[in-house]
């Protein structure tokens, strides 16, 4: 500090000035920018448009986007201060190769070669498929369209999967299996058009703070919200259902009893464009209000008064997140909501649809382009036909596209485990702190001849397993495109170079595909994404998420496009299965017959409570970003458990004691505890992004067997005081 | 009320439009809970800054820096003519006026006046997803009564002293019960440590000049001369303690400028007038010049002026536990007992001022007693969490505080132990100085399970 701010006469007057940036007004002279550059939010599937304030190469501050018809200008707190992340003092800036147990600076070169000779030498010993890849829903479509030919011909292994099956895995099966193809059916417009809203496990206040933006223009809607936990979405809704943990297949299933019975069903649409009607009646018989009253904890006049509500509406929406998804039974939570919305029709028209609100911003890019569990443009493994056009695009043979996918993120962790899986390369995802059951991973980590982590931070937590850390380019540092939850495609723009070294995935795909010897195969001519857009487009030709008419150009223009856009397309909201023709062979959607089951881990004597995780509207994941940015950590800077004051007080804790949380499997040490009504007696409540205090320490190792997405949301744990069972344990 | 969701935005808008740093928000989200699982009610408060019809941060500002615009009633604060004296931050039951360190003056929300000149809405306005805060005009005749059912609400300070002029609109339904998230979160208050050098030290000084003034009086005059200086000296190292508390100690003389209004400018004014008699009076003492009576009792008078007026400034209803008589007489009699035995320490054993001491320590236990049983059994939120302060988290000190006091103030002084008594009780004092700043529970709306105002 300097002798002119001691004595007073400095009072930082040129940081604290104030002028007007021409686009947005009188502001901090030091947040008015040189250049705004326009992209698309890097969080969140919501998919805002923004702008990246740009002065002497360094992003200054961000501004949503007035013109963008997602957000209309507004951003959420993550959004609004994104452009801290790209300064984080943890960005991976160099190469880094573990020798002698400690990671030191390489070049890219030796880095790549480092990689592929371990890769080489694992794939030559066990088979192609004992190289894994997990992925992510961070990077640009255009990348996971290059990453996908990458693994699949490149690398030839087929376990490659990604961290959506940590998050959206259970929608795409649902729909896979109701509709036949992947793909959220609505839009955002129908939040604002429709007379029902009812939303299952999704606190979107929280998670998806823009999108109740959308909800709240509707002043004609009914919100119905359905947790277990009285969030912040549970307070805006007119009705509120304070459904046990897991038995929202229940209350589907009885909303169903009672609208079949009520006649509020559309028997034409039925007849017109389901299968299986017969077969879903007759399952339903069981479920009456007084057995889905006991099940779910509502009283019955609440589950009739939510049936009618629903059933009489002219457009109905449901939308579901995590409560729905992070499930052993979350396909099939999936499919009883399509159940329920083609019963009643409400589907592919205006305010009426089954919507997943998507996790991450560009999970949607790798469900379309993947190679995880589909072929490119939604295309099947198992079909000849889809594997032939592939094969034809990419200019390989057939015999080159595996007939089946591979193991999915999980099984390829438990391949680990299992010593069938060798080698892993892990690309922006951070397991140690996302990975459920965290001892398990602990295992195959060190199982593993050789763990290559790809991210734009490190340290984090995985990259101290890792034996190679490639820096990666992040959000602001890239071009390319995300889809958001309602298919559309935005652009997301350059505005700054990125640290050190560090290279956009893209061009990392491309240079480990030059080493391999397959770039001029696989990318010939390619020098920047718009290549891989290019080629992505025809790929899409004639499919449902067809690209063909969009350029990034139009896609600037409009803030987006949704698809389909085919060639000739006029930008609009577009709904899927509009003429009621699905995916399926027959064009008919599939009524699934659907049971609830009770969740596994159930509370017991020693473990009493019932333990469900979730977020806050400050942090993203686990907290690489977000916890670098320091107006978001201030508000929110550790984890907290909540618990209901009836059992606080039984357990004698107080208010911000600190306590551990136990499972049968390890133990959480040191969490703040926040007693509030918020949670029911019984349950209790704690955020999964801090690695300081890891919620998955306790999760469980359970799996959805239809979707592979793990159960975080329930398991069994009992709450000690801190330092109270260490006590006992040393005696 | 209704529409907030808690998301934030205004906070992190407000500070990237102000460039303020990350732990300074003008703007704040406060969280309240009431009601029983599943009829559980919460409700989040998004505040900025009220825009009093009688602000208080403005009555009490020693320089004037704060304006409330004429035209749109908007409270404005100015940085260049701020001192960083923080007095506001004290007098704003909603912890508004925020202090800068790094720039050694306040800041406040100022409504984003330069965006509405030109048309626009103010960033957090801008910012919120939930059209939740606008921004509208307030009739000034209407507000007046209007304002109890208007501008109240649960987790927020009652609006009737400074009449808040925001309108927070309520929820049909709110729960009997509310709680701010935050209500079991009581930390220790900053303890503005040259504050309590200053505070003791001149309490000290002004205490040594009425005994020396008593003294002479009693016709005892040895060595008068030498304790006068050393107390003048004492006065003078308090003031330029008090310097160090100001983010901006160059302009320290501005703070005179508002002595009609503010208690502050009258404390320093009292202050520096005392210090000019004392230096006059001990001057006279020292080379034995005559009519030293008359000036011996301008100086004290001059003292106890400025001890009271010191005191009066911490009598503000934003900090309940400060706002009592026992302040005034914890001032009065931390001059009453140290003053005596500084005087002791100079002058040849005089059990008179040992007396007078151990008599003042007395009272002073009486009045810290009886403080601490108020505060045990008021009703009052703040006061009791003041309380809880004192016996939980700040226990040790408070005990030793007795201790000293007891000890340096009554027992050394008793068995004739001059100068030990000063430096145990003037321990004991500065300890006690230093809790009664800690120990404040100031007013404020309800924050967030977290994030507490910044001490």
């Amino acid at each position: 500090m300097n002798i002119k701010r001691i004595l007073g006469i400095d009072t930082l007057q040129e940081k604290y000035a104030y002028s007007t940036d021409p686009r947005f007004g009188y502001t901090s002279s030091e947040k008015i920018p040189d250049s705004w550059v326009p992209t698309t939010c890097g969080y969140c599937s919501v998919g805002c448009g923004m702008l990246i304030g740009v002065k002497d190469g360094k992003a200054i501050t961000v501004r949503g986007d007035v013109d963008h018809p997602v957000n209309q200008g507004k951003l959420c707190p993550k959004g609004l201060s994104e452009h801290y992340m790209i300064e984080a003092d943890t960005r991976a800036r160099y190469p880094m190769l573990r020798e002698n147990g400690k990671l030191g600076r390489v070049s890219w070169d030796t880095a790549l070669s480092t990689m592929l000779e371990k890769f080489g030498a694992v794939q030559a010993k066990f088979g192609k498929d004992a190289l894994g890849i997990i992925g992510t829903g961070q990077l640009v479509t255009e990348e996971f369209y290059t990453l996908g030919k990458l693994a699949q011909i490149g690398f030839g292994t087929k376990n490659y999967c990604g961290n959506t099956t940590l998050c959206m895995a259970s929608a795409v099966a649902g729909y896979k299996r109701t509709f036949g193809g992947d793909g959220p059916p609505g839009a955002y417009e129908d939040l604002e058009k429709a007379d029902v809203v009812l939303l299952i496990g999704a606190n979107i206040a929280d998670n998806h703070p823009i999108l109740c933006q959308r909800l709240e223009k509707n002043t004609h809607k009914t919100l119905i919200v359905a947790d277990p936990r009285v969030t912040k979405t549970a307070m805006m809704a007119d009705v509120f259902l304070p459904v046990k943990p897991r038995s929202d297949i229940a209350l589907l299933n009885g909303m169903m009893h009672i609208l079949i019975r009520a006649g509020l069903i559309d028997h034409d649409y039925i007849a017109r464009h389901t299968t299986g009607f017969a077969d879903l009646k007759a399952s339903l018989d069981k479920y009456t209000p007084e057995h889905v009253s006991t099940l779910t904890g509502l009283s019955q006049e609440l589950i009739y008064k939510t049936a009618l509500l629903y059933g009489r509406a002219k457009a109905a929406f449901i939308g579901w997140t995590m409560g729905v998804n992070h499930s052993t039974q979350g396909a099939e939570t999936v499919n009883a909501i399509n159940n329920l919305a083609l019963i009643t029709g409400n589907i592919g028209r205006e305010g009426a649809s089954p919507f997943s609100i998507t996790g991450q911003c560009n999970a949607m890019g790798t469900r379309e382009t993947g190679c995880t569990s589909g072929l490119p443009g939604y295309r099947k493994f198992e079909s000849p036909e889809d594997r032939q056009q592939i094969a034809n695009f990419w200019n390989v043979d057939v015999s080159r596209i595996p007939t089946s996918r591979g193991l999915a993120y999980p099984d390829i962790i438990e391949g680990a485990v299992g010593r069938k899986i060798r080698a892993l390369w892990i690309i922006a995802t951070n397991p140690v702190v996302s990975y459920p059951n965290f001892a398990v991973l602990k295992q195959a980590f060190e199982n593993l001849e050789f763990l290559v982590v790809q991210d734009g931070f490190a340290p984090t937590p995985t990259t101290e397993y890792a034996h190679l850390v490639l820096p990666a380019a992040i959000w602001g540092e890239k071009e390319g495109t995300y889809t958001n939850s309602e298919r559309r495609v935005s652009k997301v723009n350059k505005a700054v170079e990125p640290p050190g070294e560090a290279k956009s995935d893209f061009d990392i795909f491309l240079a480990i595909a030059e080493k391999l010897g397959c770039k001029d195969h696989l990318y010939p001519g390619w020098s920047g994404p718009r290549y891989a857009f290019d080629e992505w487009r025809r790929v899409s030709k004639g499919r449902p998420c067809d690209y063909s008419g969009m350029t990034y150009e139009l896609i600037e223009e409009h803030g987006g496009l949704q698809w389909p856009f085919p060639e000739g397309a006029v930008p609009s909201v577009t709904r899927m299965y509009e003429d009621g023709k699905f995916q399926t062979a027959d064009g008919r959607a599939n009524l699934i017959p659907i049971e609830w089951e009770p969740f596994p881990d159930q509370p017991v004597k020693d473990f009493p409570f019932v333990f469900n995780t979730g977020r806050t509207v400050e942090h993203w994941h686990t907290r690489t970003k977000t916890g670098k940015v320091p107006i978001l950590e201030g508000m929110s800077p550790r984890a907290w458990l909540e618990m209901n004051p009836r059992d606080a007080k039984k357990l004698e804790l107080k208010p911000h004691d600190k306590v551990d949380i136990v499972s049968k499997r390890s133990r959480v040490s040191g969490v703040e505890l926040r007693i509030t009504e918020i949670v029911a007696p019984g349950q209790v409540f704690m955020p999964f992004h801090f690695a300081e205090t890891n919620s998955n320490l306790i999760t469980q190792s359970a799996f959805d067997p239809i979707s592979r997405e793990p159960n975080y949301k329930q398991c069994a744990v009992r709450v000690e005081k801190t330092g109270a069972g260490h006590m006992g344990a040393a005696q | 009320m209704t529409k907030c969701i808690g998301c934030h935005c205004c906070e992190v808008a407000c500070n990237e439009q102000n460039n303020n740093p990350p732990d300074m928000n003008w703007r704040r989200v406060g969280e309240i809970e009431g009601g029983v699982y599943p009829f559980t009610q919460r409700f989040y408060l998004s505040m900025g800054c009220n825009h009093c019809l009688e602000p208080s941060c403005l009555q009490g500002c020693p320089v004037d820096a704060y304006t409330k615009d004429a035209l749109t009633g908007i409270v404005q604060h100015s940085a260049d003519a701020c001192i960083g004296c923080q007095y506001c931050t004290w007098n704003c039951q909603y912890g508004v006026p925020q202090y800068n360190p790094e720039r050694g003056v306040v800041g406040k929300c100022d409504m984003c006046y330069g965006r509405l000149a030109e048309g626009r809405e103010p960033a957090c306005v801008n910012a919120c997803p939930e059209q939740a805060i606008q921004i509208e005009v307030v009739e000034v005749a209407a507000w007046k009564t209007d304002f109890v059912q208007l501008g109240n609400a649960p987790g927020m300070p009652i609006a009737d002293r400074t009449v808040s002029t925001t309108r927070i609109t309520l929820p049909d339904n709110l729960p009997t019960e509310i709680q701010k998230a935050d209500y079991a979160r009581v930390r220790p208050e900053h303890s503005h440590m040259p504050l309590v050098i200053m505070t003791v030290l001149t309490q000290l000084s002004v205490g040594a000049f009425v005994s020396v003034w008593l003294m002479a009086l009693l016709g005892r005059t040895e060595l008068l001369g030498l304790g006068a200086a050393a107390a003048f000296g004492v006065a003078n190292l308090a003031l330029a303690a008090s310097t160090l508390h100001l983010g901006r100690p160059i302009h320290a003389y501005r703070a005179l400028k508002m002595w009609k209004r503010s208690w502050l400018s009258r404390e320093v004014l009292l202050f520096t007038l005392f210090a000019g008699a004392a230096s006059v009076y001990a001057g006279a003492l020292w080379f034995g010049f005559p009519g030293t009576a008359a000036l011996g009792g301008i100086t004290g008078l001059l003292g106890i002026g400025g001890i009271t007026a010191s005191a009066y400034i911490y009598l503000v209803p934003a900090r309940p536990s400060w706002n009592s008589k026992h302040t005034l007489a914890e001032f009065l009699l931390a001059g009453a007992i140290l003053g005596p035995l500084f005087l002791a320490a100079f002058t040849p054993e005089d059990g008179l001022l040992l007396m007078a001491a151990t008599a003042a320590a007395g009272a002073q236990l009486l009045n810290q007693g009886a403080k601490f049983l108020w505060l045990t059994r008021s009703d009052e939120f703040e006061l009791k969490a003041s309380s809880r302060l004192l016996s939980n988290d700040l226990e040790k000190l408070f005990i030793l505080r007795f201790a000293l006091l007891v000890l340096g103030g009554m027992v050394l002084p008793s068995l004739g132990y001059a100068i030990p008594g000063l430096l145990l009780a003037l321990a004991g004092e500065l300890l006690g100085r230093y809790l009664f700043f800690v120990s404040v529970v100031p007013k404020n709306m309800a924050a967030s399970f977290f994030s507490g105002r910044a001490a």
